[in-house]
């Protein structure tokens, strides 16, 4: 160790950088002559790097525990985010669930023939037809006018298998659904004479459709579950499982 | 000071050289590469302790790198402190006795950064008898070196911290306790040495 209290000064203050003119020079060619000093100085400096890197040291390891805060702040606060939105998402889905098997419970135990009937009727297009024969009903039909075509009908003498498939049609729209099932039956029945297949499935749904809101369910049935067999049957796809569900309901026990 | 961008390995090695805002960079560096790194701790055996104990040594590590310009942004950041991570870690893992392991485990993530950080190998250890060394100084002593060395403070300010009456008490009570540091490394050779090596990194 050197005892020397200025030489280690000047060279503690060569350190800092606190020398200048001759003093400098002196202190670097003592550090050049002499190897004590040049060890001196080289503790010196390693004692000053030791202090630095203490404080950094120490300056790091105090923003780590700001910053590990600040982080798990971040991903407790992403978790809660995720966690909120899940709770949120699966919320929403619970309420759709209910929500859709509340009207699905409604829609089962509130069944009635007119409700089943309104959400499968339709008046039948006849510019939809397939071919559709010619009768003298027809522009009236295709008009809208059912009160018309029934007062049309009222007058023909030899009534043909298309004017009963139009006029059943026109019963059927003005709620006289009991006039509507005699005039789709004489037109199977012709057909059947005549070995003609005049609006044969069209028939077959609106006749179902007659029965049911004429309340005849033990006569729809099985009209309408053979469509619903049926999957070439043109009205196939509007006779659901479901609708059979709910119309299987409608029927009393026994029957 | 903002630290981001496309610039923002440029922007942090200046801010680390002019020591102007050394916090921010630090902070930066643990909003920017933490994740990675503990995620590369735990994926080796590593837990949470492992990983903020080791980012610390290599955020340190790197910090005195760049200041003594042993690194100059050769690499990206991220990659070189991937590098130092690794190699941190492994001669941790060498140290627990947990070396075969560690081969089978590195082997699979094998460094592809093409980076040489071998030299830079952090020795714990010696960081802590660093650590030992200072705080045997005492309290005041701390203080005053570290007001004067790290905090580059000025002596009429350091004067303010303490309760001395002048700034040459202060000057001479700086001056005792370097030179006590200063006999205490010659008293321990080989502690010299060694803390030459984590404190030169030469």
């Amino acid at each position: 160790m050197n005892e020397n209290f200025t030489n280690t000064e000047l060279l503690i203050r060569y350190l800092d950088d606190e020398l200048e003119g001759e003093q400098l020079e002196a202190v670097k060619k003592s550090i050049a002559e002499n190897s004590a000093a040049r060890e001196e100085l080289e503790n010196l400096r390693l004692a000053k790097e030791a202090i630095k890197s203490y404080g950094l040291k120490n300056k790091i390891g105090a923003i780590h525990t700001e910053m590990m805060r600040e982080l798990n702040k971040n991903v407790a606060s992403k978790k809660g985010m995720v966690k909120n939105i899940f709770q949120y998402s699966m919320r929403i889905a619970a309420a759709v669930i209910l929500i859709t098997g509340l009207s699905v419970s409604y829609q089962y135990f509130t069944a009635s023939p007119g409700k089943l009937f309104d959400e499968n009727f339709e008046a039948f297009n006849l510019h939809e037809t397939r071919g559709a024969a010619v009768s003298p009903l027809e522009n009236i039909y295709k008009n809208g006018n059912m009160q018309a075509v029934i007062q049309q009908f009222s007058t023909l003498t030899d009534p043909q298998p298309p004017d009963y498939f139009l006029a059943g049609n026109a019963f059927l729209s003005t709620q006289q659904p009991g006039k509507a099932i005699q005039a789709f039956l004489t037109l199977q029945l012709r057909n059947k004479t005549n070995n003609t297949h005049y609006f044969e499935e069209d028939t077959e749904y609106y006749l179902a459709l007659s029965y049911l809101i004429n309340k005849e369910l033990p006569r729809a049935v099985p009209l309408f579950e053979k469509i619903h067999a049926d999957k070439n049957h043109p009205y196939h796809k509007k006779i659901s499982s479901w609708f059979l569900n709910k119309l299987h309901r409608l029927i009393p026990a026994g029957e | 000071m903002e630290i981001q961008g496309s610039n923002a390995d440029l922007t942090l090695l200046q801010t680390l050289r002019s020591d102007t805002n050394i916090d921010e960079a630090v902070r930066h560096l643990y909003r920017t590469q933490f994740k990675m790194t503990a995620a590369y701790i735990k994926q080796n055996n590593g837990n949470d302790e492992d990983a903020e104990d080791i980012f610390q040594e290599v955020v340190l590590t790197f910090i005195e790198l760049v200041k003594k310009n042993k690194f100059r942004g050769e690499s990206s950041v991220s990659t070189f402190l991937y590098a130092l991570t690794r190699n941190t870690w492994l001669n941790e893992l060498k140290k627990r006795g947990r070396a075969k392991l560690r081969d089978e485990k590195f082997e699979k993530g094998k460094d592809t950064t093409n980076i040489n950080v071998s030299d830079y190998i952090i020795n714990r250890e010696m960081k802590i008898q660093l650590m030992q060394l200072v705080n045997s100084l005492g309290e005041t002593c701390k203080k005053i070196l570290l007001a004067f060395y790290f905090e580059n403070l000025a002596m009429k300010d350091i004067l303010k911290l303490l309760d001395y009456e002048n700034e040459q008490v202060v000057r001479n009570k700086k001056y005792k306790c370097l030179k006590q540091m200063e006999q205490m490394m010659t008293e321990q050779p080989n502690l010299a040495k060694s803390l030459k090596s984590i404190l030169l990194y030469e």
